[in-house]
């Protein structure tokens, strides 16, 4: 009996463990370190204080990059559903052959680098980039993508799009095609059924996409360092640079628990928000 | 002119050939049922009437006007799905409600009718429930409501009964037919149940492979079946190897009793006879005798395998209270001609 009520312990301790020493552990010691004092000559004090805190909620500078990264992180997420969710939707009406390459064509991102496909747009967006060669030969004239919030999110939207098609192509598998047909014999035309009857349905599906998208451009640190330029920086390469250019450890770990509540705190309202609803009605 | 009718309807995906040429007249107030076996077709044509397959071929006539290519949206017809395709995430009443909104019926005469019809179906005290949270046959009545709110000419049903267990499919025909009756809408309902397409249709269009081979009232499709098909799949029958001769069918040197038929001496044919159309008699007082094998009891009828000189028959006899003859026993078979029906010889026992 007793070695049965301890089966199913023995059997998360694994997981638990793992998620203890690269989750939680690593958090506290950041939490803890963001209210060491630091001065700029001796470092790291062992004395506390919740100066970094302060300094980060009043400092304009870092007001407008917390900012900067919600709206971007927010544009994304809404870029990615307006093209996603209709992407996943001609998916899962695709027959058989085209199906599975288009879906390895949207997947097939993902196998590659992020640092990689960041300098690939860096140079499409350039001043010197394929899109301002098209423009000026079509007697435009060029214009600054390159290390503009632009960049940031044309680039952010390519790499998170498949986190949006994929929940919402798995809701539409689930969803019975006779109930779209039935709609369409009640009278409904098909840009209604859709709105209707397939959006509802899938919007499960794009609640979690929208998570996941929300949550990696919000922290994401490559395409911003690399597409932002030294200038316009994000959350993530804001901490990057306290702790590797100004040694600021502290400031930094304060930056990135902020972060990191902020980001929770907003997707548990969200998730909160349109989850209760979608589930009354789906269950 | 019917008041639905399909001409030389087909439907080709890719090299198979689903649907082929179906001719149908459907009269209004019509209760036609399409039997046949599983994937021969009856979605298919189904569909077509609904605008939601495109015929490959032929026209379909709603009221004298050609439907063909019209889109489903615009013919308003009614259908109940299969599967049912309610609208999970809308309640009973919005479910039914969706047809008149698209039909932008205001809102009070919405809701009346709405609550007419749920009343029609017995639903009315489940109008705010959602769809998961009823029974199979409470979900098949929202279909129909849903389907008949719209006051459809048509009212299409792909095996409606088929998703329920057998005792809840029993009663639901019968609330089928009422529903039907009451609002007197021509329906067209698809069914692989023989039993199910009987008992409640004006007439059963049979349906093999793709093609109608039979078009007739219930009571006589089943007494005079069209094919050897038909009298195997509607109702149980006994088919008997024998050849014609001298004006007469003959099995194992024994004259059969059958209706009169104009054939070749020699000619291979199979007498058929219903199982409750033969008299089991004492051994000695019929046409042959047989040995019962195997016996079982159906509560309205017992049913008899019988080993006889002329390959196995079987028997059925009304339950009359006593118990009828055990296994073993020695007991005579007889039928009068006009029960038994002269068909083709089944497939390679032709001589
Ligand atoms: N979209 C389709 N593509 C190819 N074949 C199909 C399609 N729909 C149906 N069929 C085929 O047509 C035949 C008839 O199907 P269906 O009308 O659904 O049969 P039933 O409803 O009588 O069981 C089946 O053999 C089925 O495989
Ligand atoms: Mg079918």
């Amino acid at each position: 009996m007793k070695s049965r009520a301890l089966t199913p312990w023995l059997l998360v301790s694994p997981a638990t463990l793992l998620f203890l020493g690269l989750v939680i552990l690593p958090l506290i010691l950041t939490v803890i370190l963001s209210f060491h004092v630091y001065d700029h000559t001796t470092g790291i004090q062992d004395s506390f204080t919740v100066e970094h805190y302060v300094r980060v909620v009043t400092d304009d500078y870092y007001l407008a990059i917390f900012w900067r990264t919600l709206r971007l992180a927010f544009l994304t997420t809404l870029i990615c559903a307006v093209i996603g969710a209709p992407e996943a939707y001609v998916l899962s009406r695709m027959g058989d052959p085209w199906r599975s390459i288009f879906l390895l064509v949207i997947i097939g991102p993902l196998l590659v680098s992020v640092v990689v496909r960041a300098f690939g747009w860096s140079m499409l967006l350039g001043s010197t980039g394929l899109v301002n060669q098209s423009l000026r030969a079509l007697g435009f004239d060029s214009v600054r993508l390159l290390y503009t919030e632009t960049a940031i999110v044309i680039a952010l939207v390519h790499v998170m799009l498949p986190f949006m098609v994929i929940p919402v192509w798995t809701a539409l598998q689930k969803l019975d095609p006779a109930v779209e047909a039935a709609a369409l014999t009640l009278g409904a035309s098909r840009f209604t059924a859709l709105r209707r009857i397939v959006l509802p349905q899938v919007s499960l599906g794009m609640l979690s996409g929208s998570l996941i998208v929300f949550g990696l451009s919000a922290s994401a640190f490559a395409i911003p360092g690399l597409l932002g330029g030294r200038r316009l920086k994000m959350a993530a390469t804001v901490v990057y640079d306290e702790y590797m250019s100004e040694l600021n450890w502290p400031l930094g770990a304060a930056i990135a628990i902020i972060v990191l509540v902020a980001n929770l705190a907003i997707m548990l309202g969200y998730n909160r928000l349109v989850e209760t609803r979608a589930r009354r009605a789906l269950g | 002119m019917g008041f639905l009718t399909l001409q030389s309807l087909s439907k080709v995906f890719g090299d198979f050939t689903a649907v082929r040429d179906v001719d149908l007249s459907v009269a209004q107030g019509e209760f036609v049922s399409l039997l046949g076996p599983s994937g021969c077709g009856k979605t298919t044509t189904l569909q077509m009437i609904a605008g939601l397959v495109e015929p490959t071929k032929g026209t379909i006539t709603l009221d004298g006007r050609d439907i063909t290519r019209e889109k489903p949206s615009r013919r308003g017809l009614g259908i109940v799905f299969q599967s049912y395709a309610l609208f999970p995430h809308m309640t009973v009443a919005e479910n039914v409600a969706f047809g008149l909104e698209m039909r932008k019926v205001a809102r009070p005469e919405r809701d009346r009718r709405v609550s007419e019809m749920l009343g029609l179906v017995h639903l009315a005290s489940f109008a705010e429930r959602y769809p998961r949270q009823l029974s199979g046959g409470q979900r098949q009545r929202v279909a129909i409501a849903r389907a008949l709110v719209i006051q459809p000419p048509v009212l299409l049903l792909d095996e409606p009964l088929s998703n329920l267990d057998a005792k809840l499919r029993e009663e639901m025909q019968f609330e089928l037919r009422r529903i039907q009756r009451s609002v007197g809408t021509t329906t067209i309902m698809v069914t692989h149940d023989q039993a199910e397409a009987l008992s409640i249709s004006d007439r059963v269009v049979v349906m093999e492979q793709g093609r109608m081979t039979q078009i007739d009232a219930p009571y006589r499709l089943y007494e005079r079946p069209a094919t050897a098909f038909i009298s195997s799949f509607v109702g149980k029958m006994n088919r008997i190897e024998a050849v014609w001769r001298g004006g007469r069918a003959e099995a194992a040197g024994l004259g059969l009793p059958s209706e009169a038929a104009s054939l070749p001496d020699g000619a291979s044919i199979g007498v058929a006879v219903r199982p409750e159309k033969i008299l089991l008699g004492a051994a000695g007082q019929g046409l042959f005798d047989g040995t019962v094998t195997s016996r079982f009891f159906l509560g309205s009828y017992w049913l008899f395998n019988v080993e006889t000189p002329v390959g196995n028959v079987v028997v059925s006899l009304p339950n009359q209270g006593a118990e009828p003859v055990a296994e073993g026993a020695l007991v005579s078979l007889g039928w009068p001609p006009e029960s038994a029906s002269i068909v083709a010889a089944a497939a390679g026992a032709a001589a």
